[in-house]
């Protein structure tokens, strides 16, 4: 048979396409349910984390998980975690960053007084740069910080701002806009908790 | 196996695809600010080369010459694909990390450049090692690059911290603009070594 000829091209085309994406559908497949698992298990790991749950290996945070009380709020899930003196609450929060959506979750004192920490389960900023919004000095700056008037403020760049009663942190040197990005998403989610909450800030 | 060796040293030195044939420049820029990046991706580069040129090797005697290129990539694409899911299914941690740059691996032209060149008209085996190590090649640059810029950039390699607090990490290193710098000095370093081995032979 003639290989330049159009219809063998289109056979030979056309089967080469279906091998390969039959193969892809079936790695697909056989990976989709790790895939989710691993999903899950990062969500409820950013829940415990950001509510300051210590916890060991997989199956401790399933565990850890299940003390937490999920409470539906007008169609918002809000995850609820007594602690020794109050009542910690953690949503799930997203806004945009400067290159995607950065997806997270905020915790605070039920009283608005203070955040409880928070944890970035996605994004898509510059690695190395905007990207730093996911390590701990970072995240770490937001464990017990003060709102103050209702707000978070991200000012300027740091290695991180140790005044945990300022209602301010440090932005990452060189990313000034995801910088900025992060101050807008703590706005809104602190009023979204103060409107859930009636929060008295 | 003389064959092999001479693949070897033409695909790590005298045509080494970064700093002889100056492809896949874009990635060489983009993920070299952090070593543990770098080494994953330019793993997932070698397996995808590796790989590629096998399979255009083995079914290069049923392909029609039009839809030769279209093939290739289709080919490439598959590959990719499965690096990705085994990332996310086993090394969830690494595939957030380096997100959108796995699925860019599809555009390495190196990848393209070694099926069209060397898979086209060769062996499967021999073809196949062709794109490994010109992966090795790639892999050598890259993490040639990304040391120095880890290193001034964070005073950290894989990770750990090398350079005393004193140290002042350069912002520049971390950004894009500092590969240009170093993949400059990089090409002018070999190419100074590979004329004086040519004015001495």
């Amino acid at each position: 048979m003639n290989k330049q000829s159009l219809i063998y091209t289109v056979i030979f085309t056309f089967l080469v396409s279906f091998v390969f994406v039959t193969v892809l559908a079936f790695a697909n497949d056989s990976t989709r349910e790790q895939v989710q698992l691993n999903q899950e298990l990062a969500r409820q790991r950013a829940i415990l984390n950001a509510l300051n749950i210590e916890y060991s290996g997989p199956d401790d945070v399933q565990a850890k998980f299940n003390d937490i009380t999920v409470v539906n709020e007008n169609g918002t899930e809000l995850y609820q975690a007594q602690k020794d003196t109050y009542t910690a609450v953690a949503k799930e929060f997203s806004g945009s960053g400067l290159w995607g959506t950065i997806r997270g979750i905020l915790a605070v004192h039920e009283n608005m007084d203070r955040t409880v920490g928070i944890e970035i389960i996605e994004h898509n900023e510059t690695p190395g740069l905007g990207g730093r919004i996911d390590e701990p000095w970072f995240k770490e700056q937001l464990r017990d910080l003060r709102i103050v008037d209702g707000a978070i403020q991200v000012s300027g760049a740091g290695d991180g701002d140790e005044d945990k009663d300022n209602g301010e942190i440090d932005g990452i040197t060189g990313a000034t806009r995801t910088s900025d990005a992060m101050d807008v998403i703590l706005s809104n989610e602190i009023s979204t908790f103060q409107s859930i909450l009636g929060g008295n800030s | 196996m003389s064959d092999a060796k001479a693949i070897l040293k033409e695909n790590l030195w005298s045509n080494n695809p970064i700093f002889m044939q100056v492809l896949g420049i874009c990635s060489a820029l983009a993920v070299t600010n952090l070593l543990v990046n770098t080494m994953i991706m330019t793993i997932g580069v070698v397996f995808v080369m590796a790989m590629t040129n096998l399979t255009v090797a083995l079914i290069k005697g049923f392909m029609p010459r039009k839809v030769r290129m279209m093939v290739q990539t289709l080919i490439i694409a598959f590959y990719v694909i499965i690096v990705d899911l085994l990332l996310r299914a086993y090394l969830p941690d690494i595939s957030r990390a380096l997100g959108p740059y796995v699925g860019l691996i599809i555009t390495n032209c190196i990848i393209m450049g070694r099926a069209e060149a060397f898979a086209q008209s060769n062996p499967p085996l021999i073809s196949m090692w062709d794109g490994a190590t010109s992966g090795f090649g790639y892999m050598a640059v890259l993490l040639t690059i990304a040391f120095f810029r880890e290193l001034l950039g964070f005073g950290t390699l894989f990770g750990i911290q090398v350079l005393p607090d004193a140290f002042v990490p350069w912002t520049i290193m971390v950004t894009a603009p500092s590969a240009f710098f170093f993949l400059g000095i990089i090409i002018w370093i070999g190419k100074t070594i590979m004329n004086r081995e040519g004015a001495a032979a």
